[in-house]
């Protein structure tokens, strides 16, 4: 009985390792880091051969993918669409806006890094940071996942 | 004895079961050589499983005003529609007893699940969803018009409205595949609109959609509807298989069972390459296509071959 108990969670934790579907979200970025992030989707890198699929509707995702910093403007948006997305969810901070509000830091419209809004639970530095980086913290992220 | 043998046909094999994993390799299938059509490596075989477990495992949520019932029971019954088309198009043994007529009662099954699919984007009211709905509704009116005259291709050649009829007139006549090449091509055809694959995803339409009438669904709704989606695409091609290449039928339970299978990824192949190849069309371009071209070219196929 014990060991059925162990069982389910390990295999509920491999399905979710093993499929993260991503929903990209710009906040107020440069579009630096989209263009990296849309690449992963290219032959050269496919991110498909580790599951991961980039999804249009935040009901579908399980990471949220944000680049730039948070601006006023956007600031409810970003909160809405993190409440969309079905529990359980993560969130990945692509680049050093997202990170720590970098250039745009101490700016009047700026509320600073994603980490000032949501639970940031990765992030990815780098101005903009390259498409094998993105990879490198989409997989350690998932390989958090307990 | 005989119920057990029953229960194990049903659930097991060539039933539920069977039926499930067949279409979730079917869907690995398609996803692994569209990928390898566009130069990228593809996904790991147990994608498809890892998937749904994680969609089933997912928090369920809907919009504020959404019928919950309603939304729950639509994925459901959809794919109760598509399984028991499944039934009537056995892998090897026939299972249910094949009737005259039993062709429109497939058509019709395999047809359900688009207007519920219509419904879905309706009843959660959201933008992408309602405008989805409606072009799937559109794209209804066109290519099911297509698959059933195309298909009507095979019914008037062999004189016979059950599938039954049309294998073993294929056993003497051997198989339609090549003499009717064109309404094959025309079935292919009408069968992508059903399946909503590219080129005729126009209702979920990734960058102008976001995800159609699927938007607003999470969870285990939507991994019902994928399944739904992936299943159908199973039972449409063996829906293929029966009519254009009935023939196999003499080679015996095992030796049929397999050229049945081989068939089946054959025609998945030829599906992933279309969907590889072509870009999606504008919905009008689609309904412009349909009925200007394609539905035209059925109608005449057809007429030679009752004047023939």
């Amino acid at each position: 009985m014990e060991k059925n108990k162990a069982i389910l969670p390990n295999i509920l934790t491999w399905a979710r390792k093993k499929s993260p579907w991503i929903l990209h979200f710009n906040s107020g970025g440069c579009n630096g880091c989209d263009i990296e992030l849309l690449s992963l989707l290219t032959p050269s890198y496919d991110i498909e051969r580790f599951g991961i699929l980039n999804e249009a509707s935040p009901r579908h995702a399980d990471i949220l993918v944000c680049t730039g910093p948070v601006t006023e403007q956007v600031r409810p948006r970003l909160k809405r669409i993190y409440d969309q997305i079905p529990e359980p969810k993560w969130v990945l901070a692509v680049g050093s806006c997202s990170c720590s509000g970098g250039v745009f830091s101490g700016a009047y419209n700026i509320l600073g890094g994603i980490d000032k809004l949501l639970p940031v639970d990765m992030y990815v530095p780098g101005c903009p940071c390259r498409p094998e980086t993105i990879i490198d913290g989409i997989i350690k992220l998932v390989e958090s996942i307990q | 004895m005989n119920i057990l043998h029953m229960l194990f046909e049903i659930l097991i094999f060539p039933g539920f079961a069977f039926v499930l994993f067949t279409a979730l390799f079917f869907h690995w299938l398609d996803r692994k050589l569209i990928a390898r059509f566009q130069g990228r490596i593809g996904p790991p075989w147990y994608q498809p499983v890892a998937d749904l477990i994680k969609l089933f495992s997912k928090e369920d949520i809907l919009p504020v005003g959404t019928n919950e019932v309603f939304a729950t029971l639509l994925p459901l019954v959809s794919f109760a529609f598509v399984m028991t088309a499944s039934f009537y198009l056995p892998f090897a043994v026939p299972t249910t007893q094949s009737f005259e007529g039993d062709i429109i009662v497939v058509i019709f099954l395999l047809s359900m699940p688009s207007l519920l699919y219509f419904l879905a984007g309706w009843i959660t009211s959201g933008v992408y969803s309602i405008l989805g709905g409606n072009r799937s509704l559109l794209q209804y009116f066109s290519y099911e018009v297509l698959f059933l005259l195309a298909i009507s291709g095979t019914v008037i050649t062999s004189g016979s409205w059950s599938l039954a009829g049309i294998r073993s007139a294929q056993l003497t006549s051997g198989s339609y595949f090549l003499p009717q090449l064109l309404g094959f091509f025309l079935t292919v055809s009408g069968l992508i609109g059903k399946l909503k694959r590219d080129p005729y995803d126009i209702p979920k339409a990734k960058s102008e959609m976001v995800a159609g009438p699927l938007t607003e669904f999470s969870g285990k709704k939507l991994g019902l509807w994928q399944l739904t989606n992936q299943l159908q695409t199973v039972v449409g091609l063996s829906f293929l298989v029966h009519t254009y290449f009935g023939g196999y039928w003499q080679m015996g339970t095992v030796g049929g069972f397999f050229t049945f299978y081989l068939l089946l990824i054959l025609l998945q192949c030829l599906l992933s390459a279309i969907s590889a190849i072509y870009a999606r069309f504008r919905i009008d371009q689609l309904i412009r296509l349909n009925w200007y071209a394609l539905i035209p070219l059925a109608l005449i196929h057809n007429l030679f071959l009752v004047l023939k």
